[in-house]
C-alpha cells in the first residue's frame, strides 16, 4: 500500500541516504570523470544555448567570461586590484584631460582556430558596434563612452573617450562581473556583413585557453576543452589550466541538487543554502565549505545586501521612519533564522571586505561610535558579533567552530545597529505615527500603512528567505508588512519605477569594492531622480537618493585619481552622508555559498589555502583552474 | 463493506427526519467522523492557542517532538503542530469556497444549457468554452502578481473559480444531453411538470453522484492548485495553508536536511483529508442508490 | 437539423472561441506588472554595476521598442498583433530569447512536451479507467474498495510531492535513474532514443501516477451509476455474463463523460508540464512559459497560450463531432 510504503521509506531514507559514491567512468557527455571538471551553473538552464555573438546575447556564463572570451584589463576582486590580460601593461594616458589613451597588447596571443589576435579585431569591434548601434543590444556599454579610435600598428592602438577617465582599465576592461567591451574575430564575423545582427555565432571561436566542444541545444550543459595551444591564448600566461574539460550543467532546484552533490556528480555548487550545505557536509565528507568555522564561506563578495527604500515616497522621506525600520530589524534572529548565523554584517553601504575595509570602514569607525540621533541616542552596537556567537553557543553550535574573541570582527563584521523597538517607537511618535487599534503603525494622518516588501522569489534563495524572515521581525515591532517575493523580470520592474517601489531588498547600488567608488555611486546624479509616482523607468540609483550634497560630491569628483587621498575621502564622506540619514539599511555581505566537493579535484582556494576568491564565475576561477589537482579518482 | 440502509418510502411532501434514516450506512459514518474531526478541531483548537504559529523564532529550530511540541519545530523557529492545525483550517475554508461556488456556477450552466438547449446553449457554451479552452497555469503566473498583492489568500480561490467552472459546466451538459432524451423525463414532460421542476427532480438527482464526486475532486483541486502556486511561489505563503507548509519545507529542503515530519505531516493530513471527504461523497452515493433501489 | 448545418454551426462556434481566447490572451500578460524592457535593461545594468551611462541605457530603450514591435498605443499593437498571428501564424521575436523567433524557441521545445505529456495523460487515463471500471462495477467486492483506496492515497498527494518522491525512490534511494536529465545531442539514432527514454522515464512515471488516481475514481463512480441503469439489470436477467455486462453495457456508457474529460485535458497539457519540467530538468514548453512569465516576454506567451487554446478548442470540436455517433441518443437532435 501506498501509505505504507511511504512511512518506511522515511526511516530507509535516512539510513540510505549515507550513501557515498559510486564510482563514475566517463561523465554523461562522453568525457573521463577525472578529466572533467563539473561545475553547478550560474544562472541555471540557459534559454538559448546557441545565442553566442557578444554584440547581441549574454553569453558570459556557462564559461564564456572564464574560459571563452578574454578582456584587456581582468579584475583581482581579491585584492581589488585590475591586471593586464590581453593588454600589455596598464593603458598609458596620453593628455592631461584623461580622453586619450594608448593600449599595447601582447604579441602571440592566438584564436582557437589558429588566427592571430591583433588590434585588427578590436577595431573591427569598435567600427561594428558603431555602424549598427541601434540594432546592437549589448554595445552601449562601450559605445557611449568611446570617441574615436586609431590602429596604429597590429599591436597598438589609441583611443579617444567622450569624457575623462580615471579608470580607463575598467572601462574598457574588467571592473567585476565582467567587461563591457568583448573583441571578436573579425574574420568569423566580418563575412557576414550586415548579417552580423543576428549572427548566432555557435560554436563561438574562442580567445581563452577553452574550446567549445559541445553544447546542449536545450540549455542546460556546455561542455569546454582546453585548447592544445592554451600557451597562445589569452590568458595563458597565467599558467597551465589543469582540467583538460570543464562541464557547466545545471543540476536543477536544490532539492536534486543536493542529492547529486552528495552523490559526487559535480564538483563546485553555486549558492546552495547554509543548513543544505550542513546536511551535505555531515553525508558526505568530501564536500567542503570555504572555513571550518562560522561563518564557513567566504564574505568577500564585491556588493552587499541591503533594504532600498523609496525615499520619494511617504512615509520613507522621513528620516525618523527610515532609522525606525533599521531599529527595529533583529538581524541577529532573522540571520539565524534565515542563514543559520552565518552571515557577515556591514554598517556602511559597502561591503566588509579586507579591500574596503581599511579604505572605508577604519576611516569611518570614529564617525560610526559617535553616530548620534536627533533626540541624542546613539543606534550603533559594536558588540553585534559577540551578541551573535553567544546566541549562536546557546543553540548548540559547537565551540570549535565559532570564532575567537580577537576574530569576531572578521568573522561576523565589526556591529551593526541596536534592536530597540521601543526608540523605533519614539522616533515614529515624533513624526505623528503611532500605532492603530490593530496594533499596527499607521500613517501621520491615522489611515492604515502597509509595508510592500519586495524580493526574490526561488532565483535567489538565501536572499528570499531574509525577506520573509525581516518581513516577520518588522511585523514583531509593529509594522504591517506585506511580502511580495517576485521573478527576474518584475524585481527589474519594481527597482527601476518609482510608482511600483515602496521597500525592496537588492546590491545594485552597493557595490564598491575598492578605491573606484564612482563606479558604483556615479549614478546619483540629478538626472537619476524622477518624480516619486512616476512609471517612467530610472537609469541607476535604485536607493532613490534626491541629496544634492551627494550629487555635487559625486561630480566633483569626477576629475580626481582613483586612488588619490580626496577621493577616497570623498567616498568615505558619501558613506557617511548616506548612513547618517538611513537611506538605505545594509545589512549584510553576500554569503558565497559555494561548497566544494574533493573526490576528483583537490586543491580548492580555501581560507587556508588561499589563492583566489571561490567563486566560479569571476577571474578568480582562472586563478583556481590553474591551480587544482587532479586526485586521479 | 456492508450496508446498513433502511428503505423507507419518501413523499412528495418533504423530508421528515426519520427519513433521514436511510442515509446512514459505514462508509458515511468514518468518512463524516474524520471530515468532523479535521474541520471542527482546525476551527476549535486554536482557541486554546496563545502563539501566532506563523510568527518565525519562536522557538528554537528543529527541535524533535515533546510534550510542549507535538510534532518538533521547524527551521524557521515554528511548532508544526500549531501550523498544521491552522493551515488545515485556512486550506478546508478555501476548499470549500472554491467547490462551493464551482459546484453552484457549473451545475446551473452545465444543466440549463444541456436541458433547455436552442440559441441560449449556444451563447452559453460559447461562453464555457472560451473559459476552457484558456489554460489555468499560465494565466495563475500571469496574474500572480494580482494574487500577491492582495490582502487575503482567498484571491487564489476566486481566481481558481474564474478559471476552473467551466470544465465541470461541460461535463454537466453532456450528461444533461444524455439524459433529455431518456423515457422519464419525456414521462415527466408529458405529465405536465415545467422545466424547473424537471430539472429539480427528474435529472439532479441523476446527475447528483457525479456532482458529489466533482465537489470533492473540486475540494482538492482548490487546495492543489493553491499548494501548486504556493510552490512555485505565487501564492502569499506567509499565511499558514497545506499549500504554505509544503512551500517552506521544500525551501528550507526539509527532506535533506532530516526533518522529515514537517514535510511528512502535511501530506498524511492532506490524505486522511480526502479520505474522509471521499468516503462522505460514496456513502452519500450508495444511499441514494438504495433509496432508488437499485442497489 | 441536418449534418452540414450542425457542422457548420459548430465550425462557427470554434472559431468565435478561437478570437475571443485570442483577444484576451493578448490582454492579459499586458496587465503584468513586468516589462520586458525593463527586465532586460535592470539585467543588463546590474552586470555592469550601474554604470552605464543615462544617455546609453536611454539610447538601448528606444532601441528596443522598436525591436520588440512595443512602439505604439495599445489598440495599434493589438492589430498587429492580430494580423501577424492570425495571417501569417509569425508571433515575432522573443524578448528573453532575443533575436530567436518565438516559433523556433516554442517549436524547439514542443515536440518533447508533447511526446512525454500525450503518451502519459493516455496511459494514466487508459489504466485509471480500467480499474476504475472493474472497481465501478464489481463494486460490492472487498477488491473494488482496496483499489478505491489506491486511487484516494495517490490522487491527493500534492504533484511536486510526488515528483520528489519518485526521483528520491528511483534517482538516489535506488539509483536506477538519473537524478536530472541529460538528453543527448546529435543525430537520432536507436541508441539515442534509448537514452532519451531513459532520463524521460521518471517523469514519465510521476505524471501516470498524478492522473491514475483521479480516473479511478470518476471512472468508479460513473461506472456504478451506470451499473444502476435498468438495461444493465435486464441484461443480466437475459442471462448475459459479467464480463459481456461490464464491457459492452456499462464501458460504453460509462465512457462518454471520460472521453470528453479525456479530450479537453489533453488541452490542458501545459498545465502539467510546468511543474515536471522544473522539477525533472526536462527540456519542454512548460520550463519556456515560465521563462517568459518572469521576464514579461508577451510574444512568446502569446505564443505558446495560443497553440494551447488551438489544441483545447479543436479537441472539444472533435468531441462535439464525435459524439452524436458515439450516443445514438443525441444523433436525432
Amino acid at each position: 500500500m501506498v501509505k505504507l510504503s511511504r512511512y518506511l521509506m522515511v526511516p530507509m531514507l535516512g539510513v540510505l541516504m549515507g550513501t557515498t559514491s559510486f564510482a563514475q567512468e566517463m561523465t554523461d557527455v562522453g568525457t573521463p570523470r577525472s578529466e572533467t571538471l563539473i561545475v553547478q551553473t550560474f544562472d541555471g538552464k540557459v534559454a538559448t544555448p546557441d545565442a553566442q555573438n557578444p554584440f547581441i546575447s549574454y553569453a558570459i556564463w556557462r564559461g564564456f567570461r572564464e574560459l571563452g572570451w578574454s578582456s584587456l584589463w581582468e579584475m583581482d576582486t581579491a585584492s581589488g586590484q585590475s591586471y593586464p590580460e590581453l593588454a600589455d601593461g596598464m593603458p598609458e594616458v596620453l593628455n592631461a584631460e584623461h580622453t586619450k589613451f594608448r593600449i599595447k597588447i601582447r604579441p602571440g596571443v592566438f584564436w582557437s582556430d589558429g588566427v592571430e589576435f591583433t588590434t585588427a579585431d578590436m577595431a573591427y569591434t569598435l567600427d561594428t558596434a558603431f555602424k549598427y548601434r541601434e540594432k546592437l543590444t549589448r554595445v552601449s556599454g562601450y559605445t557611449s563612452i568611446v570617441k574615436s579610435w586609431t590602429v596604429i600598428d597590429p599591436y597598438t592602438m589609441e583611443v579617444e573617450t567622450s569624457e575623462p577617465s580615471y579608470s580607463f582599465e575598467t572601462s574598457m576592461g574588467v571592473y567585476t562581473w565582467g567587461a563591457r567591451f568583448v573583441p571578436v574575430p573579425k574574420h568569423i564575423f566580418e563575412p557576414q556583413g550586415e548579417n552580423v545582427v543576428t549572427f548566432k555565432n555557435a560554436p563561438a571561436v574562442t580567445l581563452g585557453p577553452y574550446k567549445i566542444k559541445a553544447f546542449d541545444p536545450n540549455g542546460f550543459w556546455q561542455l569546454w576543452e582546453r585548447r592544445e595551444d592554451w600557451q597562445r591564448s589569452g590568458w595563458g600566461n597565467l599558467g597551465e589550466p589543469k582540467a583538460k574539460y570543464v562541464l557547466y550543467k545545471d543540476f536543477g532546484a536544490e532539492e536534486t541538487r543536493t542529492l547529486a552533490f552528495v552523490q559526487n556528480q559535480y564538483d563546485i555548487d553555486t549558492f546552495m543554502s547554509p543548513d543544505s550545505i550542513q546536511a551535505a557536509k555531515a553525508r558526505n565528507p568530501n564536500i567542503q565549505t570555504f572555513s571550518d568555522r562560522f561563518p564557513y564561506h567566504d564574505m568577500n563578495d564585491a556588493c552587499s545586501w541591503a533594504v532600498y527604500m523609496n525615499q520619494q515616497k511617504a512615509p520613507y522621506d522621513l528620516e525618523a521612519v527610515r532609522w525606525a525600520l533599521a531599529l527595529s530589524l533583529d538581524l541577529k534572529q532573522v540571520g539565524i533564522t534565515a542563514l543559520s548565523g552565518q552571515f557577515k554584517v556591514a554598517a556602511l553601504p559597502i561591503a566588509d571586505t579586507p579591500v574596503t575595509n581599511p579604505i572605508y570602514y577604519e576611516a569611518s569607525a570614529q564617525f560610526l561610535n559617535d553616530l548620534t540621533l536627533a533626540d541624542g541616542y546613539k543606534p550603533y552596537d559594536p558588540n553585534f558579533g559577540a551578541d551573535l556567537v553567544a546566541a549562536l553557543k546557546a543553540q548548540g553550535a559547537p565551540e570549535s567552530e565559532l570564532p575567537t574573541a580577537e576574530n569576531i570582527a572578521a568573522s561576523f563584521g565589526g556591529g551593526w545597529w541596536k534592536h530597540d523597538p521601543a526608540q523605533a517607537e519614539k522616533l515614529l511618535a515624533s513624526v505623528g505615527m503611532t500605532k492603530g487599534a490593530d496594533g499596527f503603525f499607521t500613517m501621520p494622518d491615522g489611515s492604515p500603512w502597509v509595508v510592500t516588501l519586495t524580493t526574490p522569489g526561488d532565483w535567489n534563495k538565501n536572499l528570499q528567505r531574509l525577506g520573509f524572515s525581516i518581513a516577520d521581525s518588522w511585523k514583531k515591532a509593529g509594522f504591517n508588512v506585506s511580502v511580495q517575493q517576485v521573478d527576474n523580470g518584475e524585481f527589474g520592474s519594481t527597482q527601476s519605477t518609482n510608482s511600483k517601489l515602496d521597500v525592496m531588498l537588492n546590491w545594485g547600488n552597493t557595490c564598491v569594492y575598492n578605491a573606484n567608488w564612482r563606479n558604483s555611486w556615479g549614478v546619483f546624479k540629478s538626472d537619476n531622480v524622477k518624480d516619486a509616482t512616476s512609471d517612467e523607468p530610472l537609469n541607476g540609483n535604485w536607493m532613490r537618493v534626491t541629496d544634492q550634497g551627494i550629487f555635487d560630491i559625486v561630480t566633483k569628483s569626477a576629475s580626481l585619481p582613483t586612488g588619490s587621498a580626496e577621493n577616497i575621502a570623498n567616498g568615505n564622506a558619501i558613506a557617511q552622508k548616506l548612513t547618517a540619514t538611513m537611506q538605505a539599511i545594509n545589512l549584510m555581505s553576500i554569503p558565497t555559498t559555494v561548497p566544494t566537493n574533493s573526490t576528483y579535484w583537490t586543491n580548492y582556494s580555501k581560507q587556508d589555502n588561499f589563492y583566489a576568491a571561490p567563486y566560479t564565475w569571476w577571474s578568480s576561477f582562472k586563478k583556481t583552474l590553474v591551480n587544482i589537482t587532479p586526485t586521479g579518482k | 463493506m456492508t450496508q446498513d440502509a433502511m428503505a423507507l418510502p419518501t413523499t412528495r411532501s418533504g423530508l421528515r427526519w426519520r427519513e433521514l434514516y436511510w442515509l446512514v450506512n459505514l462508509r458515511l459514518a468514518i468518512g463524516l467522523t474524520i471530515v468532523l474531526i479535521l474541520a471542527v478541531g482546525s476551527l476549535v483548537l486554536p482557541l486554546f492557542n496563545t502563539v501566532d504559529p506563523s510568527v518565525q523564532a519562536s522557538y528554537w529550530k528543529n527541535l524533535p517532538p515533546s510534550f510542549k511540541h507535538l510534532l518538533g519545530t521547524n527551521a524557521l523557529g515554528q511548532d508544526t503542530f500549531w501550523y498544521l492545525v491552522y493551515s488545515v483550517r485556512n486550506s478546508l475554508v478555501l476548499g470549500f469556497v472554491v467547490a462551493i461556488g464551482v459546484t453552484v456556477i457549473s451545475t446551473i450552466v452545465g444543466l440549463s444549457a444541456g436541458y433547455i438547449g436552442g440559441s441560449f446553449e449556444r451563447v452559453v457554451m460559447l461562453v464555457v468554452d472560451t473559459f476552457i479552452t484558456i489554460p489555468l497555469l499560465p494565466i495563475l503566473i500571469i496574474l500572480g502578481a494580482v494574487i500577491r498583492g492582495s490582502s487575503t489568500f482567498l484571491t487564489v480561490g476566486l481566481v481558481i473559480i474564474i478559471f476552473g467552472w467551466a470544465w465541470g459546466a461541460r461535463t454537466v451538459r453532456s450528461m444533461a444531453l444524455t439524459l433529455r432524451e431518456r423515457e422519464f423525463i419525456n414521462m415527466a414532460r408529458f405529465s405536465g411538470a415545467n422545466t424547473l421542476q424537471i430539472l429539480v427532480s427528474e435529472i439532479f438527482p441523476y446527475v447528483s453522484a457525479f456532482l458529489l464526486v466533482g465537489f470533492i475532486n473540486t475540494v482538492l483541486f482548490a487546495i492543489n492548485t493553491e499548494a501548486t502556486l504556493a510552490v512555485i511561489g505565487l501564492s502569499k505563503v506567509e499565511v499558514p495553508t497545506l499549500g504554505s507548509i509544503i512551500f517552506w519545507a521544500l525551501s528550507y529542503n526539509a527532506m535533506f536536511t532530516g526533518n522529515y515530519i514537517w514535510i511528512v505531516a502535511p501530506i498524511v493530513t492532506t490524505v486522511v483529508l480526502f479520505l474522509g471527504l471521499f468516503l462522505t461523497s460514496t456513502g452519500f452515493n450508495a444511499a441514494f442508490a438504495t433509496k432508488r433501489g437499485v442497489a | 437539423m441536418g449534418i452540414v448545418q450542425y457542422v457548420a454551426k459548430r465550425l462557427g462556434l470554434f472559431l468565435a472561441v478561437l478570437f475571443i481566447g485570442l483577444t484576451i490572451t493578448f490582454f492579459l500578460p499586458r496587465l503584468m506588472p513586468v516589462n520586458p524592457i525593463d527586465g532586460y535593461i535592470s539585467q543588463l545594468m546590474s552586470l555592469s554595476s550601474g554604470s552605464l551611462s543615462s544617455e546609453a541605457v536611454a539610447e538601448l530603450r528606444v532601441n528596443l521598442e522598436e525591436l520588440y514591435g512595443l512602439k505604439g498605443d495599445l489598440l495599434s499593437q493589438y492589430v498587429s498583433y492580430l494580423e501577424r498571428v492570425l495571417l501569417r501564424f509569425d508571433f515575432g521575436p522573443s524578448f528573453a530569447y532575443y533575436p530567436a523567433t518565438v516559433s523556433d524557441v516554442v517549436l524547439n521545445a514542443l515536440p518533447w512536451t508533447l511526446a512525454l505529456l500525450l503518451t502519459t495523460t493516455v496511459l494514466g487515463w487508459a489504466l485509471g479507467n480500467m480499474v476504475g471500471l472493474v472497481a465501478g462495477y464489481f463494486h460490492t467486492k472487498r477488491l473494488a474498495t482496496l483499489l478505491e483506496i489506491v486511487g484516494i492515497l495517490i490522487y491527493p498527494i500534492p504533484y511536486y510531492i510526488l515528483a520528489v518522491s519518485v526521483i528520491l525512490l528511483f534517482a538516489y534511494v535506488f539509483p536506477v535513474f538519473p537524478l536530472s536529465a541529460t538528453f543527448p545531442v546529435g543525430e537520432m539514432s536507436l541508441n539515442k532514443l534509448g537514452l532519451i527514454l531513459y532520463n524521460a522515464f521518471l517523469p514519465a512515471l510521476a505524471l501516470v501516477l498524478a492522473g491514475f488516481g483521479w480516473n479511478i475514481l470518476s471512472m468508479k463512480a460513473l461506472a456504478i451509476a451506470t451499473t444502476e441503469e435498468p438495461y444493465v439489470t435486464y441484461a443480466r436477467l437475459k442471462g448475459a455474463s459479467n464480463w459481456t455486462r461490464m464491457t459492452r453495457y456499462v464501458f460504453r456508457n460509462a465512457m462518454l463523460p471520460q472521453v470528453t474529460a479525456l479530450a479537453l485535458s489533453i488541452g490542458t497539457i501545459f498545465n502539467g508540464a510546468l511543474l515536471t519540467e522544473i522539477i525533472f530538468s526536462y527540456p519542454g514548453v512548460g520550463l519556456i512559459m515560465r521563462t517568459a512569465a518572469t521576464g514579461g516576454d508577451y510574444n512568446v506567451l502569446y505564443g505558446v497560450i495560443t497553440i494551447s487554446i488551438i489544441a483545447v478548442a479543436t479537441a472539444g470540436l472533435i468531441i462535439d463531432l464525435i459524439y452524436p455517433l458515439l450516443d445514438p441518443r443525441i444523433r436525432h437532435k
